[in-house]
């Protein structure tokens, strides 16, 4: 055994990090940019903001698009609508694409491909180009599974929660900062003396430019794996090249797969809504001004700048002492607290209420993003890209179900949508209760009696065949990396269950 | 002692809203005559055209217009473009009333005049729709006490329709194509440098 390990320590690269066996670090050290582990988590919530900035630059600027394009109230729903459709395939597409191609070339290739979009959104000219460029901006947001398959790339178990939190609670904050960014680049524009109607136009063009120019960097200072990029890896040996049906079929018969996208749809889904309807709905209900409404929905989106990576703190936190079981529950609590809120704000009438409790419903919901991402991980290592891509995909799924049902056209009035959605929010937040880990256990039942154990659970993933050729090394390294997830076990912590594994 | 005067204090916000509470569109009398250039079903474009308006207390009602202190002329619009458009939705209570959101002029009243004419250049920033004119006279409180508009009561007739600009230029269109076929090459381009990057590195 120390053998072994002293020979690993002379082949492996130095990292400024401390690492595992898998080279992923244990530590996260947020004001450090060294590569490739920290370099990777810099460049992925930068990309993937500025792509959250281009999906929802519209809204906060709604009220001038909507007279220079002449839409209706049901124009502007189904632009919204269509503004995270595109994402729910294309974010389980990435989440394969990671798994085959590296999340670096993928999320690269999505937000070059999408800028265009972005581009032609300053010469849309009618209500059905107007849709058309929202639903293909849109696509960008698939940028979220390539940074959370890269930080559980780059972050070992012990700290994967918090990686994931705060890349993807930084990353959602776009949603945030677009709503004061763009009223204010608007003001800036109309100011130097264009009118209005061209004014939102030339807008446009700024976060289109970003989201441009953060590919870029992505392309040029990112690295895929702690060890190196994809395709050197492949063609040196390295790392094994996987087949796309496997993958996906290993990913899609995951039953936990399918209730994570269930229920981040009613966290996630819930706050992409948010950011499409609030700072109309503020506008209008309390005769606002445009720059004053932007900045109430600003602080909803802002809220992701601790709510999120909070709940991806809380998640590893919790789990330190409850392992998995931990996970599931603070995820559960948490997602149907902000249900409750959700259901007080569309009931509270003067402004000064409104706005605090959006403010706190907005924490609850992003805190349930980030404790979701605490789970996905764990819930398969071989199909980890397409997991991720359907816990994501389900966000979105989420955020077109609530808007189809509630928020289109002039059947409910906003605050009654509101209301709703937050019925359904705790609702559908319950099948969390029926997810279950034989190695750990779920939320009511404790782990399997048969001694099961974390390579169970993963090798279960390769077949005789594939194990022969040795593929599901890596699978076997993050089942001894993930030991600390069965939490302390009475008797003995966590240091002491793994030397008593096999 | 301190949740007394929080309770205090939003009666009082209560009570000053319901003050400001707005005046009733059904309780004004049409004691005003207007009316504008252009003829039913007309189309202007906005930043291009003019509209001339001409208005006056109308002598034959049995009404004083001693109260008027000010006047507003304004562009409304017609039933047809607030279909499905909640944003400007026709309001009883005038202060929540947003059917004419753009001011065509607004001075003192002057009782002497009979008939007073202004011409208006359309602005840039008026959306395309279906509009009518209507003038407000306000009293020295700031509350409306009369109206008089170009349509029936029904707003049917005297409707004029407004081109709005489009907001679009050449430019706009030459710098979003270039922008975005940079886009997609460079991708190609990064392609290209990767492919050829990997090739270097399996023949070592």
């Amino acid at each position: 055994m120390d053998v072994e390990s002293a020979a690993v320590e002379s082949q492996a690269p130095k990292f400024a990090l401390p690492v595992d066996s898998e080279h992923k670090a244990t530590e996260f050290r947020l004001f450090s940019v060294a590569a490739p582990h920290m370099r990777a988590f810099h460049l992925s919530w930068i990309s993937f903001f500025c792509c959250f900035v281009s999906s929802f630059a519209a809204p906060p600027l709604l009220p001038i698009i909507r007279d220079n394009l002449n839409l209706t109230a049901t124009d502007i729903g189904n632009a919204g609508i269509a503004s995270v459709t595109g994402a729910v395939f294309a974010r389980l597409a990435m989440g394969t694409a990671c798994d085959l191609f590296g999340p670096r070339l993928a999320s690269a290739s999505l937000i070059l491909l999408t800028a265009p979009a972005v581009y032609f959104t300053s010469i849309a000219s009618s209500s059905i180009s107007f849709l058309l460029v929202r639903f293909f901006t849109g696509f960008s947001l698939a940028t979220f599974v390539s940074t959370q398959f890269w930080m559980s790339s780059m972050f070992s178990a012990p700290v994967v929660g918090t990686a994931n939190g705060v890349s993807g609670g930084w990353g959602n904050l776009g949603g945030g900062a677009t709503q004061l960014i763009m009223p204010l680049v608007f003001a800036l524009i109309v100011n130097i003396g264009a009118v209005e109607f061209t004014a939102w136009r030339i807008a446009f063009f700024i976060p289109a430019l970003f989201q441009m120019l953060s590919a870029f960097a992505v392309l040029t200072l990112g690295q895929d794996l702690p060890d190196g990029n994809f395709k050197n890896l492949q063609k040196s040996g390295d790392k094994e090249k996987d087949k796309f049906s496997k993958v996906f079929y290993h990913g899609i018969t995951n039953y936990r797969g399918w209730i994570l996208a269930l229920t981040y749809g009613y966290c996630f889904g819930v706050e992409l809504t948010i950011d499409n309807i609030i700072a109309e709905y503020f506008y209008d209900r309390f005769n606002l001004k445009l720059h004053t409404a932007g900045i109430i929905a600003a602080s909803s989106g802002l809220a992701n700048l601790f709510a999120r990576p909070g709940g991806g703190i809380i998640s590893d936190a919790v789990a330190k002492r409850f392992g998995m079981r931990g996970r599931l529950w603070a995820l559960w609590v948490v997602q149907t607290l902000g249900g409750l809120f959700c259901i007080l704000l569309g009931r509270v009438d003067s402004l000064s209420a409104s706005i605090v409790v959006l403010i706190v419903f907005s924490v609850f919901v992003q805190t349930a993003c980030g404790l979701t991402f605490g789970v996905v991980p764990f819930v398969s290592r071989r199909s980890l890209g397409v997991i991720s891509g359907m816990t994501g995909g389900g966000g979105n799924v989420g955020a077109v179900l609530t808007q189809l049902i509630f928020f289109k056209g002039s059947k409910y009035s906003k605050e009654t949508g509101i209301t709703l959605m937050g019925i359904m929010i705790i609702c559908c937040t319950l099948p969390i209760m029926l997810i279950y880990f034989p190695q750990w256990g779920g939320m009511f039942c404790g782990p399997s009696q048969n001694i099961s154990s974390e390579e169970d659970y993963y090798l279960s993933e390769w077949n005789s065949q594939e194990r022969e050729k040795g593929l599901h090394q890596g699978s076997l390294k993050f089942a001894e990396n993930c030991r600390a997830e069965r939490g302390k076990v009475k008797g003995l912590n966590s240091d002491e269950a793994q030397s008593t594994n096999i | 002692m301190v949740s007394r005067l929080f309770v205090a204090l939003l009666l009082l916000c209560l009570a000053a809203e319901s003050c400001y509470g707005g005046v009733l569109f059904s309780s004004l009398p049409r004691t005003l005559e207007i009316t504008a250039s252009p003829q039913q079903g007309k189309v202007l474009r906005a930043g291009e055209d003019r509209i001339t308006v001409s208005w006056g207390f109308n002598q034959s009602v049995q009404a004083s217009d001693e109260s008027y202190k000010r006047v507003k002329v304004s562009l409304c619009y017609a039933p047809v473009s607030q279909v499905d458009r909640g944003w400007r939705k026709t309001v009883d209570n005038l202060s929540k009333d947003k059917t004419c959101q753009f001011t065509i002029v607004e001075r003192a009243y002057d009782a002497s005049v009979r008939n007073h004419i202004y011409e208006w250049m359309i602005e840039k920033d008026v959306p395309e729709a279906t509009y009518f004119v209507r003038v407000y006279a306000y009293n020295s409180a700031g509350e409306e006490v009369a109206f008089g508009q170009t349509t029936d009561v029904k707003k049917k007739s005297g409707l004029f329709e407004i081109r709005g600009i489009s907001g679009r230029h050449l430019s706009l269109e030459i710098a979003s194509i270039c922008f975005s076929a940079f886009s997609v090459a460079s991708l190609f381009g990064f392609f290209l440098i990767e492919k050829r990057k990997a090739k270097g590195f399996s023949k070592n």
